[in-house]
């Protein structure tokens, strides 16, 4: 069809749910998309909302010089710490504070 | 389901015609849109077009079942049993599904005169059906949005488009006023409330409201007004859509669905 162009189909489950990616749609404009995404993400009742964006409205980056620099970036990883034992501390004082 | 109000024998009959001729425009309306599956103008309309043709198979369904109920007939049997001619849509449904245009102008012509007739079954004192009106309605929105789309990008997208979906729009003008057909009984209709506003004062609405949509793109249609037969000529294009939709259940009489 004429001036066809793809929109980006976002879907929430329940209210308070993030908004996750579903797929896309392509439609000619935006009242066409949201009919479609409608029919292609929502026709079963399995959605609360949907967010339907032109797929030129997205700011995509994926620089690997900006996303997979070429230093060592462990340091900037979780796995590092060791928690556990503190983790465990911290439940054993808020146990003793309930039986108190 | 809610228990069925007590109704006298007259009403109960002409609540029964008056129900079938809800559903069977539903269930006619939709079986044409379904032979779009598969070829509908894109992969996505394909999805749209096949879901609100179901969705209007699923209104007679309920509306059959309520009908079951007050007749103590089976929903089944009254969709896949009948006759072709004792089918009670309006002669709006006669017509084949035709080019996309076509169908285009159809649905337009029927979400709207829907609309109409829906908002005054919501007020129905037959409860059942008040509140199942009530629930179609919220479907029918998006269906006249879907509908409505169309006919405005088929209208304003060019003179191929605009050209079949004029001509289409002519030749459906006068079919489309029989979805307000006088109903036999209607006159008890009325006057219990079940039927909340005559046919005729509904067909008045409708006009008004689509007249002022339509004409810009076809010029004036003429003055039409729903017939006494609205909803009992048959044509050859619905006796063979008949055969299609009944062909299964034919297939194997005794069966158990």
């Amino acid at each position: 069809m004429d001036g066809e162009r793809i929109w980006e189909v976002f879907r929430q489950e329940d209210e308070g749910d993030p908004m996750m990616h579903s797929g896309n749609v392509n439609a000619p404009d935006e009242e066409l998309a949201m009919h479609y995404a409608r029919e292609m993400y929502g026709r079963r009742g399995e959605s609360h909302r949907l967010w339907i964006v032109a797929r030129e409205a997205i700011t995509e980056l994926d620089d690997p010089d900006l996303l997979k620099p070429p230093f060592d970036r462990s340091h900037k990883k979780p796995g590092g710490y060791v928690i556990k034992h503190k983790l465990q501390a911290a439940k054993e004082r808020a146990a003793s504070k309930a039986s108190e | 389901m809610a228990e069925t109000p007590p109704i006298d024998a007259t009403s109960r009959e002409a609540l029964a015609e008056l129900l079938l001729s809800v559903a069977d425009d539903e269930f006619v309306i939709g079986f044409w849109d379904s032979e779009w599956t598969g070829i509908a103008p894109m992969l996505e309309e394909d999805v749209a077009t096949s879901s609100i043709a179901q969705d209007e198979i699923g209104h007679a369904k309920v509306l059959y079942e309520l009908l079951a109920e007050l007749t103590d007939d089976d929903a089944d049997r009254i969709a896949f049993g009948r006759a072709s001619d004792a089918f009670r849509h309006a002669s709006l449904m006669n017509h084949a599904r035709g080019d996309w245009a076509f169908s285009v102008a159809r649905r337009y012509l029927y979400e709207t005169a829907d609309q109409v007739r829906l908002a005054a079954l919501t007020g129905s004192t037959y409860e059942p059906l008040a509140l199942l009106a009530g629930k179609m309605r919220r479907e029918e929105t998006y269906h006249l949005m879907h509908a409505d789309t169309w006919l405005r990008r088929l209208a304003d997208g060019g003179n191929a488009g605009r050209d079949r979906l004029s001509s289409s729009l002519e030749c459906l003008w006068t079919d489309a006023q029989e979805i307000f057909a006088p109903l036999i009984g209607e006159e008890t209709l009325v006057r219990e409330g079940i039927l909340p506003e005559p046919m005729r004062a509904m067909s008045i609405t409708w006009q008004a409201r689509v007249r002022p949509k339509l004409e810009p793109i076809c010029g004036a249609l003429p003055a039409a007004t729903p017939s006494i037969d609205g909803r009992t000529r048959r044509t050859s294009d619905f006796a063979w859509l008949h055969g299609e939709f009944t062909s299964v259940a034919r297939s194997e009489e005794a069966a158990t669905w």
